[in-house]
């Protein structure tokens, strides 16, 4: 590996990395997104056809990467029809226009379901995590070994920063998510036990058949199947009640969560989950009788993922921290996505999530197509990143989300660019309400949401 | 579609007003600003006076009792207004649409006249006709009487209606207008977020040729934010209006159906995907197919491709070789009228990065034009998974243009097809596959004066049949 890239990730142990400020960091940044770049621009060829397009040859300052950045589309731009008819050949192809390492082709034939092809892939050293997209498709990151390790060294340092836990094996896990068994998943919860966990405490996990790609790829196909009018009525009968089935499942399993919580809750615990199920919990627990008072005063609390369009009351997060007695200083938040490799911690003092050195932050108009001026201050805009710890895929990504980047010291002392608690998508900003007569067969699809 | 670029325009910062006509009387007070997202436009409404929205059902529609053809002579006279050049509602409303459309003005403006063309006798009378076997329900009470004697007499009663307005043609304003006078209605016009203009512009033409008139009495055209509750729970109630008449799908849609019961029904203009047949008689001579490729763009041009009759995809019976010369002349002749139009609209990023990912996977996709909204077409063996908007076609290759009937689905509205003299053969599987329209390829616009629309006779949705039973005549 080369050396601006270099300097940048060797500070990922370091206590002081979020705080270098932008003005120090720019020439080193710089210098590193060119050493991605020239790395890459002939071995990614969506890399390649965006750099020829823009006419870019060289990185010199960050206007110039704006135009190699993904949209985070561009993970789920393979045809539908590659997953929905089973191309696993084809789907390999595509995989290939996004790695900067050869995919060796798949023999479609001896493949047996999407399962089975991310095993393959990984055998391979491609570990491939999907999003959970439930209506549209799921986007497919691809990460190399090197990622996996990267993912697991820094999961444990952002919430050791952000929440201000030692790694101590001190603590019984409680996870009570249901998050989905792809690579970086795995790793991430793997990496935190590891470090967290104590040994001779069993960690509690939610009773729950695992949540595989399979699973959730098979919504998209049959909301395909309905939208073409080629789904069966008996089909969509099964679908229902095995939805119906999944969720009784899952209630029953979000009570044993709690029952489990209640049966420890004399431990320091470290509970794991995402906003939804931790308040469902919570709930039960406090419907069972028990509060803050019942539970050990140093427990402390990993959330993964936002919100994903759950309803929840205002209060939801001092909801779930009184309930199970989180102190004020172990409030626990990233920002982060599976786009990135890397994560980025809130600090208690400024509540502003803080963007280490390898991470490259850039604000981009409505559109995303273009850099907007920023030397100081706080500026308000599309995210994009570039992490530069990637290497199974390339670095640089543009978000759906609207952020506002502060390139001035944080008020915790940090003085690196940080971000504000604010974070919205902006497909869920109220819009207007432009409406056409032209529109798709999407419209016409009902009962799967 | 989201964002444009060409709404970096100098008017993009500055708030453009947007008045309300309510039954006669203009409300310009702006005073609450709105924000057309996809434009990137704020423009200054009133605040809306509810009480003033809804007329009471203790009166009867003002039109009630005007002659259908005193209304329809008041629309002619209209359309003559809102085609003279110095009419100054119309210029005015378009100074203020062009800061906020996605097409550009010379567009707007040949569509605002042209719109204006609908506004014709003959065309009016003719639509009146087909839709109600007996045009004389609309005027008066008609004597029925049935084999056993039962007498009654039965009238197109006029009903209370509320337009929910698309922003993607001008041209709906106008018909709706003439559509709602026609059949005698007390109308709200909801506007929309790209157009909250063209409707008022032309209510005030109507005012200005007599401010008293019914038909003016009977015209309200508002703009509260679509879906927006503190408005839609208050004024969605069959205790204020009979029917809904609403164009789109997907949130607008579904924002509409929570309120619908008893007493308060939908008529809606469902979102549509409009699509071409090329047969392989296309390729039995250079001359027939430069033919073809000229009539499928045209087709595929249809308002910039912004409207349901637009064509997005073009299946094309014939072998990889022969799809791919189609599609190089289709590009090729997009792009000129792209061109012509003076339409420069960038790709959405979304669907940018969709057909950059086909340009690679080039064993199986041919891409002809750039993603750079000049105009593009992508040729395949199954229809994209994206939807071709902004100038894009995708010519989707089969061996026989049955193996093309599969891909119409409920969302299919008008299907061009070439050569002419196969469509008898296909249009009942295209019916029953839900299509709407067959049509000769490159006249996906035009159609027969008064014909089905959406599947139906939208008029004779529209009133509240009314019956007088008068007993049995004595024998």
């Amino acid at each position: 590996m080369s050396s601006a890239v270099d300097k940048l990730m060797r500070q990922g142990d370091a206590a002081d990395r979020f705080d270098q400020s932008h003005a120090d960091l720019r020439e080193t940044q710089i210098a590193a997104l060119d050493e991605r770049f020239q790395e890459r621009k002939d071995r990614i060829k969506l890399l390649r056809h965006r750099a020829d397009e823009a006419g870019v040859t060289e990185i010199r300052g960050l206007a110039d990467v704006v135009p190699l950045l993904f949209p985070h589309t561009a993970y789920k731009s393979y045809p539908e029809s590659f997953l929905i008819d089973e191309k696993w050949d084809r789907l390999t192809k595509w995989l290939g226009t996004v790695s900067p390492y050869p995919i060796s082709p798949v023999d479609a034939s001896r493949i047996s379901d999407i399962d089975h092809w991310i095993d393959q892939l990984q055998a391979n050293g491609h570990y491939v995590s999907c999003s959970s997209g439930t209506t549209g498709k799921s986007a497919m990151l691809l990460a190399s070994d090197k990622d996996m390790a990267w993912s697991r060294k820094d999961t444990v340092n952002v919430f050791s920063w952000g929440s201000g836990v030692r790694p101590a094996q001190d603590r019984r896990m409680i996870g009570v998510g249901a998050t989905a068994a792809v690579p970086k998943n795995l790793i991430i919860a793997d990496a935190q036990r590891a470090a967290f966990a104590d040994p001779d405490k069993e960690p509690f996990r939610l009773p729950v058949p695992p949540l595989t790609v399979g699973t959730l790829t098979h919504m998209v196909v049959l909301r395909k199947k309905i939208a073409d009018g080629t789904a069966l009525p008996e089909e969509l009968a099964d679908f229902e009640r095995t939805s119906k089935e999944r969720q009784e499942t899952m209630d029953k399993a979000v009570i044993a969560g709690a029952e489990a919580l209640v049966r420890y809750r004399e431990d320091k615990l470290y509970i794991a989950g995402m906003w939804n199920s931790l308040y469902q919990v919570a709930k039960i627990v406090r419907d069972m009788g028990y509060s803050a008072k019942d539970f050990h005063p140093d427990n402390c609390i990993y959330v993964g993922g936002g919100l994903k369009r759950a309803q929840l009351p205002d209060d939801y997060q001092e909801f779930v921290h009184q309930t199970f007695n989180i102190p004020a200083n172990r409030d626990f938040q990233n920002y982060s996505m599976q786009e990135l490799n890397s994560g980025m911690p809130k600090c208690q003092k400024g509540d502003r999530y803080h963007v280490p050195p390898w991470i490259v932050p850039f604000i981009l108009d409505e559109a995303g197509d273009t850099l907007l001026p920023h030397e100081s201050g706080e500026i308000e805009g599309r995210a994009a990143f570039f992490d530069l710890s990637l290497d199974g895929r390339w670095g640089g990504i543009i978000t759906g989300d609207k952020i506002s980047l502060d390139f001035d010291p944080c008020a915790c002392g940090a003085k690196g660019p940080s971000i504000r608690n604010n974070i919205v998508r902006y497909a869920d900003i109220k819009g207007d309400d432009k409406i056409g007569c032209a529109g798709t067969v999407d419209a016409y699809v009902r009962g799967l949401s | 579609m989201t964002a444009t670029h060409t709404a970096a325009t100098p008017a993009a910062d500055s708030v453009v007003s947007a008045p309300f006509f309510l039954y006669g009387a203009l409300q310009d007070e702006p005073d609450v600003t709105h924000r057309s997202r996809d434009l990137g436009v704020t423009f200054a409404t009133p605040r809306m006076a509810m009480d003033r929205v809804v007329l009471p059902r203790t009166q009867v529609p003002p039109l009630l009792n005007v002659p259908l053809a005193e209304i329809i002579d008041f629309l002619v006279e209209t359309g003559e207004r809102i085609r003279d050049p110095k009419n100054p509602f119309v210029r005015d409303c378009i100074d203020r649409m062009s800061a906020t459309h996605v097409l550009p003005r010379s567009v707007l403006e040949s569509q605002v006249v042209g719109a204006a063309h609908y506004l014709d006798k003959r065309l009016l009378e003719t639509v009146v006709e087909q839709n109600f076997p007996d045009p004389r329900a609309l005027d008066e009470w008609v004597p029925k009487q049935d084999f056993t004697g039962r007498k009654s007499f039965v009238r197109a009663f006029a009903p209370r209606l509320i337009h929910v307005l698309p922003g993607n043609s001008p041209g709906v304003a106008v018909k709706s207008i003439a559509q709602g006078a026609m059949v005698k209605a007390v109308n709200l016009f909801k506007m929309s977020s790209s157009d909250p203009f063209t409707t008022v512009a032309i209510l005030r033409t109507m005012a200005d040729i007599d401010p008293d008139h019914a038909i003016v009495k009977s015209m309200a055209a508002v703009y509260w934010r679509g879906g927006d509750d503190a408005v839609e729970r208050v004024l969605y109630r069959p205790q204020y209006f009979d029917k809904i008449v609403a164009w789109g799908g997907g949130d607008a849609i579904n924002n509409v159906v929570k309120y619908l019961g008893p007493g308060f029904q939908l008529v809606s203009f469902d979102p549509k995907t409009s699509i071409s047949m090329v047969g392989r008689e296309a390729f039995a001579s250079e001359e027939a197919l430069d033919d073809a490729a000229e009539l499928a763009a045209s087709d595929v041009m249809v308002l910039n491709q912004e409207a349901c009759v637009a064509s997005r995809f073009v299946y094309v019976e014939a072998d990889e070789a022969d799809a791919d010369r189609f599609s190089e002349r289709l590009q090729a002749r997009i792009a000129e009228k792209a061109a012509a139009s003076g339409d420069t609209r960038p790709l959405d990023l979304d669907l940018r990065e969709q057909i950059d990912t086909l340009m690679m996977l080039d064993d199986e996709f041919g891409v002809w034009g750039k993603t750079d909204g000049k105009g593009l077409v992508i040729r395949s063996d199954e229809p994209v998974d994206f939807h071709p908007i902004n100038k894009t076609a995708n010519v989707v290759r089969v061996d026989a243009l049955d193996d093309a009937v599969k891909y119409v689905n409920v969302a299919t509205q008008t299907v061009g097809f070439y050569p002419f003299d196969r469509m008898s053969a296909y249009r009942d599987r295209l019916a029953a596959g839900g299509a709407q329209r067959i049509v000769r390829l490159g006249e996906a616009g035009p159609s027969t004066i008064g014909n089905p629309h959406d599947a139906m006779y939208p008029l004779h949705r529209f009133v509240h049949w009314m019956a007088h039973e008068d007993g049995v005549a004595q024998p």
